[in-house]
């Protein structure tokens, strides 16, 4: 079989490997983190609402990420027209959608309990939600047109569009004049004593859960074609990779 | 460069003769402006001219919406886009050519528009009206070009009229809010300023250069 | 005609994704001056087949080479591949005049306009060329289809089922068209339902079932009779 079938693309070597280290990773860092998170010290401003600092953030580096590795994964997929590419991009939008979502649930009530309301229109926010907006698009888009193999076609040239869009946006909010409400970014020290050690296994488990979401969802899509491959003896059919 | 010109060429006389994605555009944005109007009763001329840009650009990206659905539903009658696609030319070309009529046809229907709006919400455009073509003009290249792209892609979906605005607003942001600002500036204070007709201009070269290449991929079946 | 000894040549063409594969490997050329009959059930790849044979797609594995350069480069392909579908390409807004005078620009021929007007006198249809296009009969229709099909002088011609729909004469007429194309020294590849005019026209037929060859008649002629009987016995239900 050439490179194109399962399982000799590079995408699906990677993740194969990928999968139980950052499982194992997942499993002692998510215990660590819920450990140093119940002892760190209670915000005497924000209350335990302020916990979801050790969430939120980390769920914003997954949610980004995860939209560049579909744009490059579709990127790669044009080029090297190598499935396993596809795999990776179309994974990463379902665990990217995943983390975003999650991000956009967990600000608000966040920022309920600090600035007292469910929303702002700064420039961080709204980028955020039109990142959820281009990943929903991107997925419906999939899952819409005819053909697997234009659906990746047409969702590999949206996510690519897609990341001058948000880097041009943070320009335009901030020319249009948003107001910054959002916290800045966090610098070193800028974190109180005794919250470092969550922020940092917070980032470092989620960044774990990210990866390994994403290297089984890239082997189940692989398992789907190689089996797929076995049976197209018995079941091959001019299917709708086109019209 | 000739299919450039070919492409166009075609699309207009095709237009002209029968009229009717220019006159459902120009009759959509009628309705939108009259419906925003209701909506949003401008009580002063300072209010309205507050709400002028926003409405404006949300009545033009519907005509656009509409009209870029209808470019390439026309081309589906006969399954004619793979007669584009056949084409031993650069589909850049192809692109191009498609992207130009749209620009041209959705820049008559904006003009049009224009003096309708200017019209019910008492909002004097003329004064202002060669720089608000231009950067009208800069807001449509944006729209044009990632509308072209996206329309080949949307009309080859199920849902068809319903995925290319799912797919395109979002892309449209980036143009539409230094779009909206420039026009704003204008009607509030008569000049243009520099920094959101900047940020068109590269968008419009990242939108154009990104969807140029990108056709080649769009058209293949 | 513009190239001599031009052909079409198939290696190991593979269409696959993921689930799907809609070719398994073929492998056969074509040369000029000759007749290639596909056929086969719906969903076996024969449109696939002229797909990539038309520059249409990008194959999964191995290559279509068009012409005695032997190059693979897509654009080229299409350049050399004239492509008459089930559907006829043409604008219902613009006379016939001005489909074939647009998709000579396509194709960027010298003097338009001349080689529109001599396409249509070829195709017997210059009393039609100042009427719309989608005010044609099927079998006029076709007839400017053709032509639009012909318009760069393609060494290679793909038809896709285009007795589909035609009435006797009309089908009668367009048997002599593809004779006569091959007669030119074209390479004709035609993809028919049909096993009489596959028999009939073909110099060479293959049976496709799931993407493979399932019969091939070379080195003889097809004949209808083995024909009938490959596509029994490949178990068509």
């Amino acid at each position: 079989m050439t490179a194109l079938a399962a399982g000799g693309s590079p995408a699906d070597r990677i993740a194969a490997r990928l999968r139980a280290p950052t499982g194992w990773l997942l499993a002692l860092l998510a215990a660590a983190w819920l450990a140093s998170v119940a002892r760190a010290p209670e915000d005497s401003l924000q209350g335990v609402v302020q916990k979801i600092l050790y969430v939120h953030p980390p769920l914003a580096f997954a949610a980004y990420l995860g939209f560049v590795l579909t744009a490059v994964g579709g990127a790669l997929f044009l080029w090297r027209r190598d499935e396993g590419w596809d795999r990776l991009a179309r994974s990463a939008a379902e665990v990217g959608v995943l983390f975003c979502t999650l991000m956009i649930v967990t600000g608000p009530i966040w920022a309920r309990g600090t600035w007292g309301r469910w929303w702002s229109w700064d420039a961080r926010l709204t980028v955020t939600l039109l990142l959820w907006f281009l990943y929903l698009a991107y997925l419906l888009l999939r899952g819409f047109t005819e053909g697997s193999e234009r659906g990746a076609r047409f969702a590999a040239v949206y996510g690519l569009v897609g990341v001058p869009v948000i880097v041009l946006n943070y320009f335009a909010i901030d020319l249009s004049g948003g107001r910054a409400i959002h916290p800045e970014n966090l610098q070193r020290g800028s974190l109180g004593a005794g919250m470092g050690l969550p922020f940092l296994l917070g980032v470092l488990s989620t960044l774990a859960a990210f990866f390994h979401l994403l290297a089984r969802r890239i082997e189940v899509e692989g398992m789907r074609a190689r089996l797929a491959e076995r049976t197209q003896g018995m079941r091959g059919e001019e299917g709708r990779w086109a019209t | 460069m000739s299919v450039v010109l070919a492409i166009l060429w075609k699309d207009l006389v095709t237009e002209w003769r029968s009229r009717d994605r220019v006159v459902a555009m120009a009759v959509f944005s009628f309705l939108v402006v009259l419906v925003l109007h209701f909506a949003l009763p401008a009580r002063d001329a300072a209010e309205a001219r507050r709400l002028a840009p926003g409405l404006l650009w949300v009545a033009y990206v519907f005509a656009a919406l509409l009209g870029l659905n209808r470019a390439f539903a026309l081309e589906l009658e006969n399954e004619a886009l793979s007669g584009l696609a056949l084409a031993p030319a650069d589909r850049g070309w192809v692109f191009l050519g498609k992207a130009a009529a749209n620009f041209v046809i959705l820049g008559a229907v904006q003009a049009a528009t224009a003096v309708v709006f200017a019209l019910f919400f008492a909002v004097d455009l003329w004064a202002v009206a060669a720089p608000l073509a231009g950067v009208v003009a800069l807001g449509s290249l944006g729209v044009c070009a990632v509308g072209t792209l996206f329309g080949a892609v949307a009309v080859r979906t199920r849902y068809r009229e319903v995925m290319l605005p799912l797919l395109l607003l979002p892309l449209l942001v980036p143009v539409l809010l230094p779009a909206v600002d420039a026009t704003a500036g204008l009607l509030e204070t008569g000049t243009l300023r520099w920094p959101p007709v900047q940020l068109l201009l590269v968008i419009d070269a990242v939108f154009g250069i990104v969807s140029f290449v990108s056709f080649e991929y769009v058209l293949d079946e | 005609m513009s190239e001599a000894a031009c052909a079409v040549a198939v290696e190991g063409l593979e269409k696959r994704f993921g689930p799907v594969v809609a070719l398994a490997g073929l492998d056969f050329a074509v040369p000029a001056g000759s007749v290639l009959a596909v056929l086969g059930p719906n969903g076996a790849g024969k449109s696939t087949l002229l797909r990539l044979l038309a520059g249409l797609a990008r194959p999964s594995a191995g290559q279509v080479r068009i012409g005695a350069a032997q190059d693979g480069d897509r654009r080229r392909v299409r350049g050399r591949v004239g492509y008459v579908g089930h559907a006829t390409f043409l604008y219902p807004n613009l006379t016939a005049r001005e489909n074939l005078l647009f998709a000579a620009r396509l194709y960027g021929v010298a003097e338009p306009g001349r080689r529109a007007d001599a396409l249509l006198d070829e195709q017997g249809l210059e009393a039609l060329s100042a009427r719309p296009a989608g005010s044609f009969s099927r079998g006029q229709a076709q007839r400017l289809a053709i032509a639009r099909g012909l318009v760069h002088d393609p060494p290679v011609v793909l038809l896709d089922e285009p007795f589909t729909g035609l009435d006797p004469t009309s089908a009668d007429r367009l048997a002599a068209r593809v004779r006569a194309l091959a007669t030119a020294g074209r390479a004709v590849v035609l993809v028919t339902h049909d096993l009489a005019q596959a028999a009939a026209l073909g110099d060479r037929a293959l049976l496709l079932v799931r993407g493979r060859v399932a019969f091939d008649s070379a080195p003889a002629a097809p004949s209808a009779a083995a024909l009938e009987a490959a596509w029994r016995a490949a178990g068509t239900a």
